[in-house]
């Protein structure tokens, strides 16, 4: 691009001031910054202006009295939190299911995705592909339950395990299980529809470079590990940072579905804690508050994970 | 300018005036009710529903009706009441001491009744219901509420007596320790039939036996005046104990924590019959007797379903498990109704409670959801109606009816026509005016405890968790002591504090 007059002006080597540096872009680029006001707009009016929301966890909200004229509390809610002895339950609940998610479910796609690639028929891999993107669209709802069915002491896998192990496993029940059929239920249910990004970064893999593998004596395994995946790796790691920031959003109706009083020990995540407490007892601004330190942890999450990735040389989110 | 504002001062206030003399006639009232047959349709008014046209006919008010499924009722109260410019006008608050009712009532969200329920004049029927249940419905001495009154000693146990027979039980137990004998020997009948029939909902099971087996309810006062939590009754433990014996002796579904209370039926209704016994409502005991009837073809004149309830314990005491406490909720009059409108809220709603108004709520219309027969009886059916034809009855009654007795209060007493009786519905009836008297209380029911209304609830799960793994045999009897002083730590202390200094100062 040519200098313009404005760029032109500055001397070089002088130190510009932000905002002096921001006009002269602006006038070297008016419609791209008018171009730009839709995004801003849309991003203030419904991501920033919401925020102010939170407002609530530092008050003891009520929605007769609005915002403005509920109590101020500040810290109060949070030192409640803390000040129970269950808060660590809570949080390693988050934790330990957030990342056994983040282990056991996010390869799963990546391993299907690379099996997928190598099946050499055609209509057979367009068969399976549409099979297995069947089980997204089944609700949370219906997958637990027919896990219920198979699972339940009249179920076909637990008269199965019974038979072959000799004792029986409660699946329902026991607390050692429950995240194991959590992560195992999102595995059956979004694997299949987790490759679709992965299989269109696999398309874009020059199939000189096999070729020439081929030539050089690379076998199958080689060719995986030297080409396929260096060549999806920042697709990878993208969607990994991505994944690390919802990476506490357990969710609750899964949770809910599947806790009971057996194993709610360990079913009890800051998500269900939001949900039980917010939503079933009405309590706004102790939630808001257990919430916002949710996100508090989210946020450190995804600039570690940045850090992390730009450290492996990849591009990373920012 | 000012000329402006004036008048449209003046117009608005003219509009206000005309839509206030059209509304003298005609109230549209938008209500909140829980739904029972949420997978059955809904005829509103427009759509030509009889009933509501009735009502509309009678009182002149129309019946707007946000039906709730009962299952999440609860979150879309709290949900409903965050939102205070779309609120219903009336609303069913399905617990009297709930935190969410508690801390609503205070910021204004309710229309303060107690004159309206003191003003025996104006609102008769509203009147004469009984202070003792509205007292407790009081938050800081004020009514925020209708209570919708329920039977007091409707809790006990019913059990299929001809399978009791085959253990030598063809007579009912007549203590606590004959009805524990009796569970045992039932569960050892087949391994693939369970005594107990038991859901994720286990509080009416683990009340119901505890309480028979003399312990309190939620809360006892010793003999020092000191306030204690139930579960820590040696009557309650036994009690306890009791249900992880039978547990462990198989009469207990291992599954039940898995069993929404939806399905609670399912054990019982199945085909062969998987549950013998429950503890709960005696009135499901009559329904499944005449549920056999319909559908199995069990004799009318002799029921296979036998009511225990007024059983006297080890030491020969007698109580019965309050499943409620004179009233299932209450019905809240919102802001949402201006002060204009407030009384002729309250008289369609004292109407609600008069004999026509209870009759329309709970049994419908005649030749529309009921039939007086020959016999001077009501019947949900046409007198001589095939099988056909009653099913057809039924599905209408869902249709139009629908949970309508949802809005009934009844404070007054039953005033609706007599349904024919049947050997258990009659029983049923008399127990509910002999065994009044056995019904104990939880002495702690009003009072105002903060960290109750912040955590209570939570605890609350936590001890119950512990005692279903109890039962269940996951954790041993440290283990449940553990739950129980963590109780204790996490706020339980406070909360009897709290009540102690309430019941002190009370006395």
């Amino acid at each position: 691009m040519t200098k313009t007059n404005a760029e032109s002006a500055v001397l070089p080597g002088k130190k510009v001031g932000y905002w002096k540096k921001l006009k002269l872009d602006f006038l070297k680029n008016p419609w791209l910054y008018l171009m730009l006001i839709p995004g801003l707009v849309y991003f203030l009016v419904f991501k920033y202006l919401p925020m102010w929301g939170i407002i609530i966890g530092f008050e003891d909200y009520s929605p007769f009295l609005g915002p403005f004229k509920s109590a101020w509390k500040g810290l109060y809610w949070f030192q409640r939190f803390f000040s129970t002895s269950k808060w660590m339950t809570y949080l390693s609940n988050t934790l330990i299911l957030s990342f056994m998610s983040i282990i056991f479910t996010f390869p799963a796609p990546i391993i299907l995705a690379l099996m997928l690639n190598e099946i050499r028929s055609i209509h057979y891999k367009k068969v399976t592909q549409t099979l297995l993107y069947m089980p997204h669209f089944i609700s949370i709802v219906i997958v637990v339950s027919i896990t219920y069915v198979i699972f339940g002491t009249d179920g076909i896998i637990y008269k199965l395990t019974t038979q072959l192990m000799g004792r029986s496993i409660d699946y329902l029940g026991d607390p050692g299980v429950f995240r194991w059929m959590i992560v195992g239920q999102n595995i059956w249910k979004e694997t299949g529809w987790g490759t679709i990004i992965f299989l269109a970064a696999l398309t874009n893999v020059d199939t000189q470079l096999y070729e020439a593998a081929m030539i050089d004596g690379a076998n199958r395994a080689q060719r995986l590990w030297h080409i396929t995946l260096p060549a999806i790796r920042s697709t990878i790691v993208l969607m990994l940072v991505l994944r690390m920031g919802s990476v506490l959003d357990t969710g609750y109706e899964h949770l809910i579905l599947m806790s009971n009083a057996l194993n709610r020990s360990v079913s009890q995540t800051l998500d269900v804690f939001v949900y039980e407490n917010g939503i079933k007892n009405g309590q706004l601004s102790y939630t808001t508050a257990v919430g916002l330190m949710k996100s508090l942890v989210s946020v450190v999450l995804v600039v570690t994970s940045n850090k992390i990735a730009h450290a492996l040389g990849e591009e990373g989110l920012y | 300018m000012k000329k402006l504002v004036s008048l449209f001062l003046s117009l608005a206030l003219l509009l206000s005036v005309m839509s206030f003399a059209a509304a003298e006639d005609d109230v549209t009232l938008n209500v909140m009710l829980p739904d029972f047959y949420s997978d059955s349709d809904w005829k509103s008014l427009e759509d030509g529903n009889p009933i509501l046209q009735k009502i509309y006919e009678a009182t002149g008010v129309k019946l707007n009706i946000t039906w709730v499924p009962d299952s999440g009722y609860g979150e879309q109260t709290t949900l409903t009441l965050a939102d205070p410019a779309h609120m219903p006008e009336v609303m069913v608050m399905q617990g009297v001491r709930d935190a969410i009712m508690i801390s609503s009532a205070r910021a204004g969200a309710f229309w303060d009744l107690t004159d309206f329920v003191a003003d025996a004049e104006n609102y008769p029927n509203l009147a004469a219901g009984a202070d003792s249940v509205y007292d407790n419905l009081l938050v800081d001495g004020r009514l925020y509420g209708i209570y919708r009154a329920r039977a007091y000693a409707r809790a006990g146990v019913y059990y299929r007596n001809d399978y009791a027979a085959q253990v030598g039980y063809a007579e009912e137990p007549k203590t606590v320790e004959e009805f524990k004998d009796m569970c045992l020997k039932m569960a050892a009948i087949d391994p693939n039939i369970y005594v107990f029939n038991m859901c994720k909902y286990v509080a009416g099971t683990i009340g119901v036996m505890t309480v028979m087996n003399g312990a309190p309810y939620q809360y006892g006062v010793n003999a020092e005046g000191k306030i204690y939590p139930a579960f820590e009754d040696e009557a309650f433990q036994e009690g306890l104990d009791f249900i992880r014996e039978l547990y462990a002796a198989g009469g207990i579904d291992p599954n039940f924590m898995t069993i929404e209370s939806g399905n609670w039926n399912d054990a019982e209704r199945s085909d062969p019959v998987k549950a013998l016994m429950r503890l709960d409502c005696l009135d499901n005991g009559y329904r499944y007797q005449e549920w056999l009837e319909q559908n199995k073809g069990a004799d009318a004149s002799a029921p296979i379903v036998s009511l225990l309830t007024a059983l006297p314990d080890k030491n020969g005491k007698i109580q019965i498990w309050p499943q409620n406490i004179g009233a299932s909720g209450e019905i809240v009059v919102t802001k949402a109704v201006s002060a204009d409108k407030l009384p002729a809220v309250m008289k369609f709603l004292d109407w609600c409670s008069s004999a026509e108004g209870q009759t329309l709520l709970n049994c419908g219309a005649e030749g529309e959801t009921y039939w007086i027969h020959s016999d001077g009886f009501r019947y949900t059916y046409p007198e001589g109606a095939t099988d056909e034809e009653k099913n057809t009855a039924d599905t209408n009654t869902h249709v139009i009816l629908h949970s309508l007795n949802q809005l009934g209060m009844n404070v007054n007493g039953d005033l609706t026509p007599p349904a024919a009786g049947t050997i258990l519905r009659d029983e049923y009836n008399q127990n509910l005016l002999d065994n009044a008297q056995y019904v104990i209380g939880n002495p702690c029911y009003t009072f105002d405890s903060e960290t109750n209304n912040l955590m209570g609830a939570s605890l609350a799960q936590e001890v119950e968790d512990a005692q279903v793994q109890y039962i269940a045999g996951k954790i041993d009897l440290a283990g449940l002591q553990t739950a129980y002083a963590n109780w204790h730590a996490q706020g339980g202390d406070d909360i009897l504090a709290e009540y102690q200094a309430i019941y002190d100062a009370e006395k």
